[in-house]
């Protein structure tokens, strides 16, 4: 049974000032939009967070009253920052096995209401207590990595400033992101550090936001081809080579596997580069490059719109911004508008026939990998 | 030494799979077998990767020191070392303190870095074919 996306809607990232609840229903006003207000009969909505009117709770139902879903069934995710992509799979799944004949997922979080400190401390919840209790935290971890990531390599630090320059080119082309200025390498490298060698500039931003996908039975430019997931310890001390994420090439083994393609036949890709270096592991670990090679693809302009394979094409987490729980389902409806020609200003400079979009949740903890595009005939 | 710190460092060791591993009061973390047994080791390890947080977690001031460290038989710990933040390659000697780990530098100012570091498995890992 074939499963393809039938419309994307994505809000604009950023501060906004509406609460969790109003951009979850803007996004989903927009994907319901496009396909004419056709009946759905499941709702899948995904938050990490849950910074909702009544904190994490009875946010499925407020949405579906909202979105005047009361008829159709209701579920809800989490997987961290890899929720998105989660509750896209979910979808999938369920139209896949007939329990559904179409089905809207929506991920959204509200973010910025919180002071930086708070939200520090609630996303290092999703680490392993024994390494939040010695004051880990997601940038602290993603700093330790990067740096074995540029050892290993024996690169220089500067060569992270090329995945943030690279997603703030791709997000001056999205109307929806929430940084449209370019940045140059220096400025890049002049940011405050937060845990060298990782800086400011290097981090994804704190954001709110929301994106939909609307899921039916059916073939398409963007047809399920393959989704693959895979997890790997929570602590990191567990972790035999901290330069690749098992999660990732598990998630990607499947996927390829599930699809019959290859990494040749991926015409342009979503990160999750929640920090600029880890663009560089992503691309190895999806098989795209050698170990080492990422920032050489960055450098020689392989990885633009109008290169061999144009990533983060909507200006990935450091351009468009990352409200977490919305970034995988944001990734995916990327990926899903690029291959539907609706890309608009930001649509690459050919149009992709097979995309391939990339999840994390935590420092890799359980990753997710969605292969769309046309069904070979 | 503080109070709540001792010397020497206690690892666990699984009689079924022969992991060595932290906590040493759970069960092993690779195999999940209860037949584990604690033993002491020295505490001695190198520097695998380390940092300074500039803006301190919760429930901590100042800037905060994180470090991972690879000790006897391939156990890896994190550590809030001691000031000055050891550098990568660093020889280490890693303590308890309650439920962290801590730990100091056995080098002097000004030694020769690097020379004790222990690669990543994928260093040796043959490149893939490039695409297309």
């Amino acid at each position: 049974m074939s499963v393809r996306v039938a419309s994307v809607g994505v809000g604009r990232f950023g501060k906004r000032t509406e609460g969790l609840v109003d951009l979850a229903a803007e996004a989903a006003g927009v994907a319901l939009e496009g396909i004419g207000r056709k009946p759905v009969d499941l709702l899948v909505v995904g938050t990490m967070l849950g910074h909702g009117p009544n904190g994490p709770f009875a946010v499925l139902p407020r949405l579906a009253g909202r979105l005047g879903l009361e008829s159709a069934d209701g579920l809800r995710v989490e997987a961290a920052s890899a929720t998105g992509a989660m509750a896209f799979h979910v979808a999938v799944q369920a139209v896949e096995t007939g329990r559904a004949t179409r089905a809207l997922v929506v991920a959204a979080e509200k973010m910025t209401d919180r002071p930086t400190t708070t939200l520090t401390g609630e996303l290092a919840a999703a680490l392993h207590e024994s390494e939040a209790a010695h004051g880990a935290t997601m940038p602290g971890l993603a700093a330790l990595v990067s740096q074995r990531y540029l050892q290993r390599n024996q690169l220089p630090a500067s060569v992270c400033a090329l995945a943030t320059v690279h997603d703030r080119s791709m997000a001056s082309r999205n109307p929806n992101a929430q940084f449209r200025t370019l940045v140059t390498p220096a400025e890049v490298d002049a940011s405050r550090p937060v845990a060298l060698p990782l800086r400011l500039l290097h981090c994804a931003p704190i954001s709110d936001g929301a994106a939909a996908v609307v899921v039916e039975k059916g073939r398409g430019p963007a047809t399920v081809l393959g989704l693959g997931q895979g997890f790997d310890s929570l602590r990191i001390i567990d972790r035999t080579d901290l330069t690749t994420f098992v999660a990732s090439r598990l998630a990607a083994r499947d996927a390829y596997e599930e699809s019959h393609l290859t990494r040749k036949n991926i015409d342009v890709v979503e990160l999750h580069n929640a920090f600029a270096p880890l663009a560089f592991v992503h691309l190895e670990d999806l098989g795209f490059c050698g170990p080492g090679e990422g920032p050489g693809w960055f450098e020689r302009g392989w990885v633009r719109a109008d290169g061999r394979l144009p990533v983060n094409p909507g200006g990935g987490l450091l351009g468009r911004g990352h409200p977490v729980a919305a970034s995988g389902l944001a990734g995916i409806a990327e990926i899903a508008a690029q291959l539907r020609g609706e890309a608009g200003h930001h649509a690459i400079a050919r149009r992709p026939k097979v995309g391939l979009a990339h999840s994390m949740a935590g420092l890799g903890v359980q990753n997710f990998v969605t292969i769309l595009g046309e069904v070979a005939r | 030494m503080s109070e709540g710190e001792s010397p020497g460092l206690s690892l666990g060791k699984c009689a079924t799979c022969h992991a060595r591993f932290v906590p040493v009061d759970g069960p092993c973390p690779r195999c999940g077998s209860g037949s584990t047994e604690a033993y002491s080791s020295v505490g001695v390890g190198t520097v695998l990767a380390s940092t300074s947080l500039e803006v301190p977690p919760p429930g901590w001031s100042g800037p905060h020191p994180l470090a991972l460290v690879e000790v006897e038989d391939g156990v890896r710990l994190l550590v809030i070392p001691d000031p000055p933040l050891p550098p990568q390659g660093t020889l280490v000697e890693v303590r308890a303190d309650g439920a962290l780990y801590r730990a100091k530098s056995l080098e002097h100012e000004g030694a020769k870095r690097g020379e004790g570091d222990v690669p990543e498995a994928g260093a040796s890992r043959p490149p893939f074919e490039p695409p297309r």
